[in-house]
């Protein structure tokens, strides 16, 4: 079925007007959502080609803390705090991703995991990188000399860049290299892939290294959302959301990811104040999607717009 | 740096190894016959801790009842949640795997909503402290060390000796063949899920005096017991056994020269050097 073009035009619209009537809550909550879609579109990459990271919060923890060092320690420019925490996370990324993508998938899986708990680890044992309590008063970029200061204008930050990666990692999927990595999903097609040339170790680690370099800017920016980082931020439990983002929303297709995050993320700031109320409801939630709706919400949209449009007799 | 104190982490390393070979044995047996590593494992171990906290401290069960009743326990969630959930997605590794993840979560939030975030404690059962040639290493320790050494051998008698260890073995070299010969496939991997929570139910038991306990526990006990099983090669358990010693005497020498948090770091490096210059593990193939 073809991809109709309005839904995603009236969203983005939606988006764009929404500093004119919201509130400053209802600001704070779309760039939480804004983030976690980006968060979890650029897992969805990785996902796709039939990796799962279980340790993309890590990459996060890296682009913020890289940013947060960079700027606080260094006092280097917000800005470039921003570019080097992609560049940081990416080259993190691209080095993990060659050593464990030649092996079975599993191993990437624990390895990356190791990673994401390492990452935090080593942030925590030195005092520069702020220890245990962390690094505060991190500065946010200035525009034209404007500091981007509230929920209002920091928003436009957080939405040109969610937008413009999200169409980035959207186009990808239509080009030749898009279509080549679906080739590496199984072991056997990956194998026949092989034979006809495509470098697939190289491939997927490219891949990987984008992923995690879209969630390192982001992670900076949305440390500088915050204004502060710790150890706490960033954990294993980030990870998994993102994880149940993408499978509850469904990972067949582009859209899973975002309709999770963003269905999720709401349901999450609206009820719960407490962590691990939040952490089981969305587990339950993976659970019931996985035994009994294996495409994800996606797939019943699907179904519903299927069964609207071809109704018995018409 | 006196040879004393070298001695003194080495004791303490080959004693922690012992206790991380328990947890990851269970991943090790788990990932034979579904080819998945379980990842509510370290939270099955956390249980363990805080059941015999429940059962041994606040009901104060003798000790003798309250392990195999904790054991039994573990073995009954295994078994429920091979039968429940990855049994009805065998073949699908990448959803099993989220499954998996998916009850460590869950158990993880209940246990904080059950049991609070209160570091809790377990008194000493064997108190005492034996010196030998300098080295100082609680009885409690070395008790723990020495049982659990005696599961695994437990463990391998199972699993070379007895027609259900034949069998897992059968089904771990080839699934379908194992079937055609008559193996009774979902039962044997219903046995050995409840093994392996069994196991980790038992490694939570006997650090639960040594450590305090809280729910987050799991989390660092999943960390050891994967870089060990990477180490080792997946699957192998003498190569979980060998890299659980080495895990574990590499990290006491870690926290000893430079802190306890960089020693987290450093075995992260040994296993990065290990992918990289031999991935199939130590003892594993690929």
């Amino acid at each position: 079925m073809k991809q109709q073009a309005w839904p995603f035009v009236v969203c983005v619209l939606a988006l764009v007007l929404m500093p004119a009537v919201a509130s400053t809550y209802w600001m704070h909550i779309a760039i939480v959502v804004l983030l976690n879609i980006t968060y979890a579109v650029a897992l969805f990459s990785v996902l796709r080609m039939g990796y799962l990271s279980l340790g993309h919060a890590g990459f996060i923890a890296l682009g913020a803390y890289t940013c947060v060092v960079l700027t606080v320690r260094l006092h280097i420019s917000p800005w470039w705090g921003i570019l080097g925490a992609g560049l940081v996370s990416g080259a993190m990324a691209w080095g993990l991703g060659a050593m464990t993508m030649r092996l079975r998938g599993i191993y990437f899986s624990l390895a990356i995991f190791a990673f994401g708990e390492i990452v935090v680890a080593f942030f925590r044992a030195f005092d520069w990188f702020g220890g245990p309590s962390g690094i505060a008063n991190v500065p946010r970029p200035k525009f034209f000399g404007h500091a981007l200061n509230d929920h209002f204008s920091f928003y436009w930050l957080v939405l040109c860049l969610s937008l413009f990666f999200m169409a980035l990692l959207y186009r990808l999927q239509f080009t030749r290299y898009g279509a080549t990595l679906l080739t590496l999903k199984t072991e056997a097609s990956e194998r026949l892939a092989q034979s006809v040339g495509i470098d697939a170790a190289r491939l997927k680690t490219a891949t990987f290294a984008l992923s995690c370099a879209v969630v390192g800017t982001m992670g900076a920016v949305h440390a500088q959302y915050l204004m502060f980082i710790n150890p706490q931020v960033f954990t294993f439990l980030t990870s998994t959301d993102l994880l149940i983002y993408a499978m509850v929303g469904g990972i067949t297709q582009f859209w899973g990811p975002v309709i999770g995050a963003g269905l999720l993320t709401l349901l999450g700031e609206q009820l719960f104040s407490v962590g691990y109320w939040k952490t089981l409801v969305y587990a339950l939630v993976l659970m019931v999607v996985i035994l009994s709706l294996p495409g994800g919400l996606m797939s019943l949209i699907d179904r519903i717009r299927d069964r609207w449009l071809n109704k018995p007799g018409g | 740096m006196s040879l004393t104190l070298l001695m003194q982490g080495l004791a303490i390393g080959l004693v922690n190894g012992a206790l991380y070979i328990l947890t990851a044995l269970g991943l090790t047996l788990i990932y034979g016959i579904l080819h998945i590593v379980n990842f509510a494992h370290g939270e099955v171990f956390m249980l363990g801790a805080m059941l015999v906290y429940v059962v041994y401290v606040l009901w104060e069960w003798p000790l003798l009842a309250a392990l195999p009743a904790i054991a039994a326990v573990a073995a009954m969630v295994g078994w429920l949640v091979e039968r429940g959930i990855f049994r009805r997605l065998r073949g699908q590794w990448l959803q099993l795997l989220v499954a998996t993840v998916g009850v460590s979560l869950i158990i993880q939030s209940l246990s904080w909503i059950v049991f609070g975030a209160q570091e809790k404690n377990v008194p000493s059962i064997l108190p005492g402290v034996l010196v030998a040639w300098g080295i100082r290493m609680p009885y409690e320790r070395l008790a723990a060390a020495g049982i659990a050494m005696c599961m695994v051998a437990a463990l391998y008698a199972v699993v070379y000796k007895t027609r259900s260890g034949l069998a897992m073995r059968a089904i771990e070299e080839d699934e379908e063949t194992a079937r055609m010969l008559g193996i009774d496939t979902d039962k044997v991997a219903g046995l050995a899920v409840a093994l392996g929570f069994a196991l980790a139910a038992m490694g939570g038991v006997f650090v639960a005096p040594i450590y305090s306990i809280n729910p987050g526990m799991g989390l660092e006990a999943i960390l050891m017991s994967f870089i060990i099983i990477i180490i080792g090669g997946l699957g192998n358990i003498t190569g979980t056994l060998v890299a659980g010693l080495f895990i574990g005497v590499v990290q006491s020498m870690g926290a000893l020269l430079l802190g306890a948090e960089s020693a987290h770091v450093l075995v992260f490096v040994v296993m990065i050097a290990v992918l990289i210059f031999r991935p199939q593990g130590l003892m594993g193939k690929l």
